[in-house]
């Protein structure tokens, strides 16, 4: 099994991560999409560790884990605190902010 | 087993970081033991002396230049004073947040958690604010501190997201204006994390070209590599959309007027002065040292993000009618000129990091004294409310007055010396495209705040004008610090020049 | 090939698999038999077993603090690993290392546990 098909398949989840990021609506899946692109990140890391045959990427991978997870907790937070306020996770509603 | 070789860490380099994050940690521990009475002391007590510990041992440390911890982390010239400016910054902008006598309790409130306009949150309307706010500072002004001196891109990407989620959280807290303030942390949360996501898989990209992420190892691997250049190319790509989001470049600019107008206004202006410098060391390092052999491939693009900033900048901010808004646009046009200094690369380091001086002194005052102009409500931000204040607050208009003509670039202020010194480095790396662009679109942006100014002074008081709160000693000596810095580094900037010019190398090697 | 090194780790199986049964076997004789309608009911990690109206429903926000900090506190464990495997190697230099590292997980963990978010009510 060559590596690159792993390339190809993060660049999709990439790309379909950054496309749901543009397109969708509830906050809550707007997020979830950062986080596929994050994982995305995390299989070309590993990836490239293999073809490079270094470990770098390897624990690089278990950085971006973490700090994803902090990035979840202070987002959920932050999702949850407006959720509460307005009845409503649409990204759409959040718009009394603009000229 | 092979034993692993241990990398050397130098402990003296890393101290001031080491400071300011294990002072954050006390600061945590103090929240959860103090006595709620005495919180607010001990937090801003502990605070301002993580501050100034650290700045103390940058300036002991002004001469050190080390790579540490296996390169993760470099020590040099430059990367000492963006350190210096940011902990500098962050004192100055420590009085706006520490503020309690302009409204009862501070500017932040007391418990983010309840729904706005819900019972919970009209009680708490007088409370005295949440004191997690001093160690989420500590800890942001860490994160870019080390942002600032990342010798490699994960140690970088790190960083990135240890000063951004505090802010993040940071935007949700004003006391008044819950649901603006909620809706700009939503807003900075998604769009920061979609940009930190392009960061990542920039690195990972160039992981794969180079083999490392270490940013000297990618300069050496661009040098000797036999890869193709596209993946080095796309992650440059990403990585760079990465940077210029925090820096506030357009197109990756949309989220800069809502979240400065919505988060509350002290840590508006700890993002514009000391996120700013962070956003821009980051920028000027990773070019700097890593890419520099690459400025062929890179260099166009960058020349027309900068032209696009400065150019959109500077005409939305005529449009504004919010003074936090009118500042947030204004914000975006000097990343643009800061942008000027990282396409010229080497030579405008020194005068980059001059313009982040004299334009973040500005930033702090001009924000602080937003704060002072209120009304039942709150702050008044909106600009038709400022019409004739200076009739009844001379002294505040006069003092605004000073600080919009220092944006404006007039000269004898710290706006047209920077200006000046960035555009004569750019000039000097034969950028002379920028710089024209530079100067006219610095001559649009004049006309917003003259438009202020006349505000202030010639229009006839409305009905409704807020009045000016008399600040407390830690807003006083704020804007008095950002007016007499503006001052200062217009009439006498040879000094700092002096020092930024010997200081401004970074270590590539 | 020498089986020395994998003693210990039968041992813990003996171990582990004694104190199991003793544990189910003396339970119903020296614990407390206290009859209650919830202990009748299906478990549903503390929810009203209820069937859930169409479209799903809301339930309290203390679910997803708890979440949430199983969440951070549970990830920071990614970075034991590596430590253990390397233990030997790493030497007192990466214990100290690793000690400060939980350290300043346990500075959090005492912030969340003085504020509250560990108590369910």
């Amino acid at each position: 099994m060559t590596p690159e098909y792993y390339l190809v398949l993060a660049a999709v989840l990439f790309t379909i991560g950054a496309v749901g990021v543009l397109i969708r609506r509830n906050a809550i899946v707007v997020f979830m999409c950062v986080e596929l692109m994050l994982n995305a990140a995390n299989l070309t890391l590993v990836t490239f560790a293999r073809i490079n045959g270094s470990l770098d990427g390897q624990i690089m991978a278990f950085f971006v884990m973490v700090v994803a997870a902090a990035e979840v907790v202070v987002g959920l937070a932050i999702i949850m605190s407006i959720f509460r306020s307005r009845r409503s996770a649409s990204v759409d509603d959040a718009n009394l902010l603009k000229y | 087993m092979n034993d692993i070789q241990l990398p050397p860490i130098d402990y003296a380099a890393l101290l001031p970081m080491l400071i300011v994050f294990g002072l954050a940690c006390v600061g945590i521990l103090a929240e959860a033991f103090v006595p709620r009475k005495h919180r607010f002391a001990v937090q801003a007590t502990l605070t301002l002396a993580a501050l100034i510990a650290g700045l103390v041992t940058v300036i002991i440390n002004r001469d050190l230049e080390v790579t540490t911890i296996g390169g993760a982390v470099t020590i040099d010239g430059a990367g000492l004073f963006l350190q210096g400016i940011i902990l500098v910054l962050g004192i100055v902008a420590f009085g706006l947040i520490a503020e309690r006598r302009l409204e009862r309790g501070g500017a932040f409130v007391a418990n983010a958690a309840h729904a706005a306009d819900s019972d919970g949150d009209k009680k708490q309307l007088n409370e005295a604010g949440a004191t997690e706010i001093f160690p989420l500072t500590l800890f942001a002004i860490a994160g870019m501190m080390l942002f600032c001196v990342s010798g490699d891109l994960l140690t970088m990407f790190v960083a990135l997201e240890v000063f951004s989620l505090p802010l993040y959280l940071m935007c949700g807290l004003a006391r008044r204006r819950r649901l603006l303030s909620q809706e700009s942390a939503l807003k900075y949360f998604l769009l920061g994390a979609f940009a930190s996501a392009f960061f990542l898989y920039g690195v990972a990209l160039i992981y794969g070209y180079a083999g490392s992420v270490q940013l000297v190892a990618i300069k050496q691997s661009v040098l000797d590599s036999d890869k193709s250049g596209v993946l080095l190319a796309a992650g440059l790509a990403l990585l760079a959309i990465g940077l210029l989001f925090k820096a506030a470049a357009v197109p990756f600019h949309v989220w800069t007027p809502d979240v400065y107008q919505g988060a509350p206004t002290p840590i508006t202006a700890l993002m514009a002065a000391c996120v700013k410098a962070a956003a821009f060391g980051g920028l000027l390092r990773v070019f700097n040292v890593a890419f520099e052999t690459t400025s062929w491939d890179w260099r166009p693009v960058i020349t027309a993000v900068a032209m696009a900033t400065m150019i959109v900048g500077s005409i939305l901010a005529v449009t504004q009618t919010d003074i936090k808004r009118l500042l947030a646009y204004s914000s975006i046009a000097n990343a643009g000129y800061l942008l000027v200094g990282v396409v010229s690369l080497g030579g405008a380091v020194g005068s980059s990091m001059f313009y982040l001086v004299a334009y973040g002194f500005s930033v702090l005052a001009a924000f602080g004294m937003v704060t002072l102009v209120r009304d039942a409500d709150g702050e008044a931000t909106h600009l038709s409310r400022w019409a004739g204040l200076g009739k009844g607050s001379p002294l505040f208009s006069a003092m605004f007055t000073i600080i919009m003509l220092g944006f404006a670039g007039i000269p004898l202020t710290s706006g047209f010396s920077s200006k000046f010194a960035l555009f004569s480095s750019a000039w000097d790396a034969n950028q002379s495209a920028l710089v024209i662009v530079g100067v006219l679109s610095s001559v649009v942006l004049a006309f917003p705040y003259l438009k202020v100014v006349v505000l202030l002074w010639l229009n006839p008081p409305g009905d409704e004008t807020p009045t000016v709160s008399v600040p407390g000693y830690l807003t006083r000596a704020v804007v008095g610090v950002g007016v007499l810095a503006t001052i200062v580094l217009g009439v006498a900037p040879s000094w700092l020049l002096d020092m930024v010019n010997s200081a401004g190398t970074f270590l590539a090697k | 090939m020498s089986l020395t090194p994998y003693v210990p780790l039968v041992v813990l199986f003996g171990l582990a698999t004694v104190f199991a049964v003793f544990s189910v076997t003396i339970g119903p004789y020296i614990g407390p038999r206290r009859i209650n309608k919830a202990k009748l009911e299906a478990y549903e990690c503390g929810i009203e077993p209820t069937p859930t109206p169409p479209g799903g429903s809301r339930f309290p926000v203390k679910f997803y603090l708890t979440a949430m900090l199983f969440i951070i506190f549970d990830i920071e464990i990614v970075f034991l690993y590596p430590w253990a495997v390397a233990f030997d190697s790493l030497g007192m230099f990466g214990f100290v290392e690793m000690l400060l590292f939980i350290v300043t997980v346990f500075v959090a963990y005492t912030y969340v546990w003085r504020r509250g978010g560990l108590d369910w009510d």
